[in-house]
């Protein structure tokens, strides 16, 4: 028996299977998982992505991040429902409920995927196989939806296990099992090899992780830097973090960005959008305890071309005025006055806001804004994020804090085990 | 029974237990009073929780209570 037993959870199309109970639970007759479904943007607005799709959509070809009109195209009668992260978030809170129930060592690794640290607790509960039934049984009557489970001796191989084939199923992959049920597959199956990495390594003649495994890891060292070494461990099953408990994330940045239903081509709107993006990141840096030193602005034009512009602050900030200006500025420096589809904000170089260093440059107000924003986040807290908004959004038709889905504190996707 | 789920005005009583039991309610402008429940239990699909009734009046006609416990709001859910 290995040392550690870690089982990966992993929802089966989380946000499509999320609906589709709660509609049912509402009393929709018809179950979004057993026709050609998908959740998508809406196009009106131009978030026009497909998030999630049923298995039979699957079958038509759709795919996960095209847009809802290629979508479409393949699978004219296809469902699309909008995304409601709110419903998201209680099905993934009620699902670490249950998880908590049999161990305190659970992280949530993102939104609809958690790993369960199962060492030692076979005598209580049982071998992990069986176990992992009961478990995956007693979340679809309990909850309603299927996950899939996986079951391995590490995170990486748990990770990988609970991917083999789905949906409903319980998969191990011991170091024993890798040769068999790992290597065979093709390399972007392995986690940490996405698109570019996956063309780079077929060029090498390498096309199944069984083939990264056997390769020359100063070969891949050579091609891929660092990276190489890590798929080739990670071919290898070799892994070797811990589960952290609770939610764990090692923060860089946050940012918020939002694709505008119109093109911007004015100043005002622009920097009432910028300021609307800056509203949310300040207030979640302030949320998170944090202040960051590098502020970024992203911009994409209506025509898809896409730029940042990003400064170092002297002094680290989490005041909303202070990012929307320097935001503001690095905008003006960086549009060239085409019609922009999207705008982001970003907060990096975090540091804890326990101590902050003042600067002779500091602006006089500077302590009276910080009043002013806590003041601010209090009523915000207690009565809702529409309590208070700023008197220039009044009529303007741009919601005084855009961007975010009100899961920041789960990203959809990490590459950190 | 067919499923409705359609919002009731209803009157229940909360009991100190933390017992909740539903009384009487108006169905399209008709208040019927609940005879007897046969069961109660709890639903957390999708994470979302409801309190389910299972209630039957004059012996024979049987029906489905749910109290939506987010939104504090009663549904007539199938009859």
């Amino acid at each position: 028996m290995p040392d550690r037993i870690i089982i990966h959870i992993d929802v089966n199309s989380a946000f499509l299977s999320w609906q589709a109970v709660y509609n049912l639970q509402r009393g929709h007759p018809v179950d979004l998982r057993e026709i050609p479904s998908a959740v998508g943007g809406n196009q009106a607005t131009r978030h026009g992505i497909i998030l999630a799709r049923s298995i039979p959509a699957k079958k038509y070809g759709v795919k996960t991040g095209e847009t809802v009109w290629e979508a479409k195209n393949k699978c004219p009668q296809l469902l699309l429902v909008p995304p409601d992260h709110h419903l998201y978030m209680k099905c993934s809170r009620a699902l670490m409920e249950i998880l908590n129930e049999y161990s305190p060592r659970v992280q949530q690794y993102s939104i609809d995927e958690a790993f369960l640290d199962y060492t030692g607790m076979e005598e209580r509960l049982g071998e992990p196989v069986s176990f992992a039934h009961r478990l995956k049984d007693r979340i679809h009557k309990e909850l309603g939806f299927t996950v899939n489970i996986g079951i391995s001796c590490n995170k990486l191989l748990a990770k990988m296990a609970s991917e083999l084939k789905k949906p409903d199923m319980v998969h191990t992959l011991f170091p024993g099992e890798i040769r068999e049920k790992m290597w065979p597959l093709p390399v972007e199956e392995l986690f940490m090899v996405g698109r570019k990495t996956a063309k780079k390594l077929r060029s090498m003649g390498i096309l199944t992780i069984g083939d990264i495994a056997a390769a020359d890891p100063d070969l891949l060292r050579h091609k891929l830097k660092s990276h190489g070494l890590l798929i080739y461990d990670y071919a290898r099953g070799i892994e070797n973090s811990p589960v952290f408990p609770g939610y764990y994330m090692p923060m860089k940045g946050m940012g918020n960005s939002a694709t505008i239903p119109f093109d911007v081509e004015d100043t005002r709107t622009a920097r009432l959008i910028l300021l609307s993006l800056s509203e949310t990141v300040a207030m979640r840096l302030r949320y998170s305890r944090n202040c960051c030193s590098v502020i970024a602005v992203s911009i994409k034009y209506s025509d898809f071309r896409h730029c940042s512009h990003q400064q170092r602050l002297i002094t680290p900030v989490n005041c909303t005025m202070d990012i929307y200006k320097t935001a503001a500025r690095l905008f003006d420096e960086a549009w060239d006055g085409s019609p922009v589809r999207h705008m982001g904000v970003r907060a990096a170089g975090l540091e804890r806001d326990s101590h902050m260093q003042c600067s002779v440059f500091d602006h006089p107000y500077y302590s009276r804004n910080l009043e002013l924003d806590r003041a601010v986040d209090g009523i915000r807290d207690a009565y809702g994020i529409k309590s208070v908004v700023r008197a220039c959004f009044i009529n303007s038709g741009i919601c005084a804090s855009l961007g975010g889905v009100g899961s920041e504190n789960w990203p959809v996707m990490s590459s950190i085990l | 029974m067919k499923v409705l789920n359609k919002p009731v005005d209803m009157i229940a009583v909360f009991y100190r237990s933390g017992k909740v039991e539903p009384v009487k309610f108006k169905y399209e402008n008709v208040p019927v009073t609940v005879h007897r429940i046969l069961k109660r239990y709890d639903e957390k699909l999708a994470g979302n929780r409801r309190i389910c009734f299972v209630c039957i009046n004059d012996g024979a006609k049987v029906y489905e209570l749910k109290y939506e416990v987010d939104t504090q709001v009663w549904y007539l859910f199938k009859m």
